[in-house]
């Protein structure tokens, strides 16, 4: 997977009531990233504002991709709800320390753990 | 020819002279006017026409005449040599004009009327007269075709009909007179408006083009002022010649002798990005004259990106760094970050390589994304024979021969080996260098600001000089 795709998917399943897992299959940069944010927002609107974004199948994510990640916090905050990252590629992994985002997002290392992490703790903790 | 009384007059003794409707002859000046005839230099066409009449009916004068309002002009004059109008008296011209008709008079010394035209009565003495006027297909008459002779004559049903048909030949002649000049007048007016447009296209391209350089201008960093006791150089480039780049930085006194820093990179390119990037850069230099804490600027900035109506959506990685000069030489160097890639301090190792430190404050988040962002400073001596080395990510994420990004390692052992001389100047043209040699160059924009404290030993009793280089400004700027 060393070529940059030119389309994302974003299939949802909900493990939880009221928690949506998005997997993100596809690379994220200025072409993908708003399908990335779209989607992500139309699944917080549609009444899940718990979202965890599964990045494991995420070949490449730029500062576009950074951008649609924060786009996406912010309206998972403003429906009272968080977003978590899950398995988050290297260079995204690097902007997020960089940036100091990491702060804000929790970060796990795997889905599972994501999840968890929201259904062992109130939604609140989740945010800090 | 035979001989034959008029044929189209009977009452030709005894003919009332009507006074034209005033509405009538109006509409007939309008049209005379229409065909734009009156005045114009002579024309073969017409010239024939009466030339022909002249032969056809073997006098010695036939004309081709328009009757403006107070005047009955020439077109064509054949036998009538520097005639070039009459007036409009009755008898002749004048009279035949008001018929729909054609108008002979065998003898003009029997016609009551005409007898008193100046034609007949004066030194020309008239004696026939035949005239068939020129009608539009609207019905306007607009003037007549004549023939004239000094001796009284009589001319057959179908010399009347000649002579009608030849008014008709001139009326076309005019109508085709007036397509030519309305051809003429719409392609004239085609090119007027084409030529205005032109016109009109280069002046909005002359002030769409200086309104862009200007705008272009006040988005681009400035050259670099000249700062006592230091050396600084900068490079900047976009990567693509149409784009405004997200990059910016800036050097500018705050007071007190000191000067502030900051160099920064807004996510996202084009129009959107350079909205920011000006934000960002009176934000940072209002806020600097205001307080020039670096925290202080930094949180100035989260808050006035987070204010704008995208809140959230605008944000940038910043280092922000104030220097203060000391008495002993050097700079005392405080750095905050916004989420930015770390300035690296450089110092000579006694190896003979550089000794690279970089500066990480314990945080520092992206700028104007989140109202909770906290960033963190910090303080350091820029010594004499010092340097600090400020970039952004366009450079550490070059892509290498070996087709890796060069990174923060890639760039830390560059600036660990290289040979030259610890100058702000020699840094940015190696540097400078490092982009060139790599495949695709920098796929990025790229903005490089060093600053370095000439050593003690190179400098000039009087203290160091100081210098400033803008090496590289962005390759379109300034051209067309």
């Amino acid at each position: 997977m060393t070529d940059v795709t030119h389309t994302l998917h974003l299939p949802v399943q909900h493990p939880h009531p009221g928690l949506a897992l998005a997997t993100v299959v596809g690379d994220v940069d200025v072409h993908t990233a708003p399908t990335l944010r779209s989607g992500a927002l139309e699944t917080i609107q549609q009444g899940h504002p718990r979202l965890v974004l599964d990045l494991a199948q995420v070949g490449f994510c730029d500062s576009a991709g950074l951008s649609a990640i924060i786009g996406i916090w912010h309206a998972a905050q403003e429906a009272g709800g968080s977003l978590s990252l899950a398995a988050v590629p290297d260079r995204l992994m690097r902007m997020l320390s960089m940036t100091g985002v990491d702060s804000l997002l929790p970060v796990r290392a795997t889905t599972a753990d994501a999840v968890a992490a929201l259904t062992d703790s109130p939604p609140a903790s989740a945010n800090r | 020819m035979t001989q034959q009384a008029s044929a189209t007059d009977p009452a030709s003794g005894r003919r009332p002279e009507v006074v034209p409707d005033p509405s009538v002859e109006a509409a007939r000046i309008a049209a005379v006017r229409r065909y734009d005839i009156l005045d114009t230099p002579p024309d073969g066409a017409f010239d024939r026409v009466a030339a022909m009449a002249a032969r056809l009916f073997d006098v010695p004068v036939a004309t081709v005449t328009i009757v403006d309002t107070d005047r009955i002009w020439f077109k064509a004059a054949h036998g009538l040599e520097g005639v070039k109008e009459i007036g409009r008296d009755p008898g002749l011209c004048g009279s035949a004009i008001l018929r729909d008709n054609a108008l002979v008079i065998p003898d003009t010394l029997r016609d009551p009327v005409a007898a008193n035209n100046p034609l007949v009565a004066g030194e020309m003495g008239v004696r026939f007269y035949a005239a068939a006027p020129i009608i539009t297909p609207d019905g306007h008459r607009l003037g007549t075709v004549n023939v004239l002779d000094t001796k009284p004559r009589s001319i057959t049903e179908d010399n009347t009909a000649t002579l009608a048909d030849l008014a008709a030949i001139v009326l076309d002649e005019m109508e085709l007179r007036l397509s030519a000049l309305r051809a003429l007048r719409n392609e004239q007016e085609r090119r007027e408006a084409e030529r205005a447009a032109r016109e009109q296209a280069e002046k909005d391209k002359t002030a769409i083009a200086a309104f862009a350089s200007t705008l272009q201008r006040t988005l681009l960093p400035p050259a670099l002022p000249v700062v006592p006791g230091l050396e600084l150089a900068c490079h900047y480039r976009t990567a693509s010649a149409h784009d405004v780049g997200g990059d910016f930085y800036d050097v500018f006194p705050v007071g007190g002798g000191r000067w502030a820093l900051f160099l920064g990179d807004v996510c996202g390119k084009g129009p959107e990005a350079a909205t920011v990037t000006a934000l960002a850069r009176h934000t940072l230099r209002a806020a600097a004259q205001m307080d020039p804490d670096p925290v202080t600027v930094l949180s100035t900035l989260n808050t006035a990106l987070l204010a704008d109506v995208a809140a959230g959506s605008r944000f940038c990685t910043a280092l922000f760094g104030l220097l203060a000069p000391r008495e002993v030489g050097g700079f005392t160097v405080t750095v905050a970050t916004g989420g930015h890639p770390p300035a690296y301090h450089l110092r000579p190792d006694d190896s003979g390589a550089v000794w690279v430190k970089a500066v990480r404050p314990k945080v520092g988040m992206l700028v104007g994304a989140f109202p909770q962002a906290l960033f963190a400073e910090s303080t350091f001596l820029l010594a004499p024979g010092e340097g600090l080395f400020l970039y952004t990510d366009g450079l550490t994420e070059a892509r290498t021969t070996q087709g890796t990004m060069l990174g923060e390692d890639g760039l830390t052992g560059f600036l660990h080996q290289r040979t030259g001389p610890l100058t702000a100047t020699t840094l940015v043209e190696d540097t400078v260098t490092l982009l060139a040699s790599m495949p695709d160059g920098a796929g990025d924009d790229v903005a490089l600001l060093a600053l370095s404290v000439p050593d003690a030993e190179s400098a000039p009793d009087t203290g160091v000089a100081a210098t400033a280089h803008t090496t590289a400004v962005p390759e379109h700027f300034g051209q067309e």
